[in-house]
């Protein structure tokens, strides 16, 4: 997110030290720091809840405004207090870490990343429909299981569960709702076994059927349907020995 | 206070049907028939009505949404009964736009389709989101289609799409280039059929322009054919097309199918 603090400007009568410019800069530094420290959660060094509801707020609009969907995903790490009580609190922070490293690695520019509190995060998927943010959620699971997560806690595979769900424009809804909406389903994937992506149905857009086969071939006249399957069978009749020949020859 | 204008649009799914060279040509009759009529250019991206009837362009529906123009600006008089609304070419943001930016158009639009009692919109061709927008706008969407099983599957993947996403019912077939009022006929029963045994739509028949070179030929010379040849088989189907219309228009006003805010598939 963009500073809303620029850097201080040069003095106007070109001084090389004006005592006020040097305490403007130091406040705008100061505010610099101050903001990061209210938008960041300062384990992870992702975006903390109380960002995310404001940038959730955010995107939400500019579905409105751009027709565009916007996705969330909602996650939450597998058996996490186990790791603590095994290893104790400084591996279960090391894994937080990692993890966070590894998902910030695993998502697009756009996307914005949050620890919401806990073991539990959620990604942000601005102008992203729900397939689209299916995939991703399953890229990150993926990238979980690929690579060990933590040196000390080696032993114990780390996991997620995963709820994704998306807002269209025409829905009606407020950015605490569509949390509760993907919070729902991250509870079902965690009944569903854990280690899963969960997604609504509800929130897919009716399926897009177009126009299907059995639509078009009535507009087919008898005669060409006919042919259209002679030369079908015909095709694989003649192609595969010749295919074969060639590659004895 | 004038009553609302009637609006209808031209689209077909297929493009080459012959929707830009009709929507020319009936608003040209609806015109000398003493309706008041504004032929607006749906083809956001690639403007074609200027050029089939060899209009300068100054000033399009690109300005009024880009620039804040005044849309009474944008268009030109052909008569003093037939007014047309250019649209851009070449500008492929244009078929694109976004809720928000068909909000501002069915604003400005509303206002000026005030001052008309008929408005044509003749689309582009293909299902794109201008095309969908203009078919939820419209009252009366008609349905270019001709014999060729491109233009039919096309013209019904149309109507589908139209039904479903934007709760359309009801579809104005207009048979073009047919060699004669029989192959019409076949082409409208053919789809109508497949409309009613899978959508349970029944579709209406508007009616049928023949096959005649004169069409070409006037698109050449960038002149309406009913202006080149009034007499000519196309012409004379087109003058009936325009009585059919104006009949539709003076009939009582339909009732609103659907907001005219589009809804997103």
């Amino acid at each position: 997110m963009q500073s809303p603090f620029p850097k201080a400007p040069d003095c106007p009568l070109g001084a090389k030290t004006c005592p006020l410019l040097k305490v403007l800069r130091r406040l705008h530094q100061e505010c610099r720091r101050l903001l990061q420290l209210a938008q960041t959660d300062p384990l992870t060094g992702l975006f903390n809840r109380r960002c995310l509801l404001k940038a959730l707020e955010r995107e939400m609009e500019r579905t409105r405004r751009t027709g565009l969907p916007t996705s969330l995903i909602m996650i939450d790490l597998d058996h996490f207090k186990r790791i603590n009580d095994t290893f104790g609190h400084h591996t279960g922070d090391q894994v937080l870490r990692a993890v966070s490293r590894i998902w910030s690695q695993n998502i697009r520019q756009l996307d914005i990343l949050c620890r919401y509190g806990g073991e539990e995060f959620a990604i942000i998927l601005p102008g992203t429909r729900l397939p689209q943010a299916v995939r991703l959620a399953e890229r990150l699971q993926a990238a979980l299981a690929a690579g060990p997560v933590c040196p000390n806690a080696h032993s114990v595979a780390i996991t997620a569960s995963f709820g994704v769900a998306s807002f269209r424009p025409e829905e009606k809804m407020s950015a605490k709702r569509f949390l509760a909406r993907a919070d729902r389903l991250l509870l079902q994937a965690k009944m569903q076994g854990r280690n899963n992506v969960q997604y609504q149905d509800s929130s897919l857009p009716p399926a897009p059927t177009g126009v299907t086969q059995e639509e078009r071939l009535a507009f087919y006249t008898k005669r060409n349907a006919y042919e259209q399957t002679y030369h079908h069978a015909s095709q694989t009749q003649d192609v595969l020995p010749d295919q074969r020949q060639r590659r004895r020859g | 206070m004038q009553a609302r204008p009637r609006t209808f649009c031209l689209t077909s799914g297929k493009g080459g049907v012959g929707k830009t060279s009709l929507a020319v040509n009936l608003a040209y009759v609806l015109a000398d028939r003493g309706k008041k009529v504004l032929l607006i250019d749906g083809d956001l991206g690639l403007a074609n009505v200027d050029v089939l009837l060899g209009l300068p362009v100054c000033s399009t529906i690109q300005d009024i949404i880009c620039r804040q123009g005044d849309p009474l600006e944008s268009v030109s008089y052909l008569t003093p009964q037939l007014a047309i609304l250019p649209a851009s070419s070449g500008v492929p943001e244009m078929v694109t736009l976004g809720p928000e930016e068909h909000a501002q158009l069915d604003e400005t639009l509303q206002d000026l389709i005030r001052h008309f009692e008929i408005v044509l919109v003749d689309t582009a061709a293909g299902i794109g989101p201008s095309v969908l927008w203009f078919g939820s706008w419209v009252d009366h969407i008609i349905v270019l289609v001709t014999p060729d099983p491109t233009s039919m599957t096309d013209a019904y993947a149309l109507i589908k799409v139209m039904a479903q996403n934007y709760q359309r019912r009801r579809f104005h077939l207009l048979l073009n280039a047919v060699r004669n009022e029989q192959e019409g006929r076949q082409t409208f029963d053919t789809l109508a059929k497949v409309a009613e045994r899978f959508l349970h739509l029944s579709l209406a028949y508007l009616g049928s322009t023949p096959l005649d070179p004169i069409v070409c030929q006037a698109i050449r010379d960038q002149v309406p054919f009913i202006r080149l040849a009034p007499n000519r088989p196309a012409s004379q189907a087109v003058k009936i097309l325009a009585d059919r219309l104006a009949s539709m228009v003076s009939c009582r006003p339909p009732r609103r199918q659907t907001p005219p805010k589009a809804k997103l598939a």
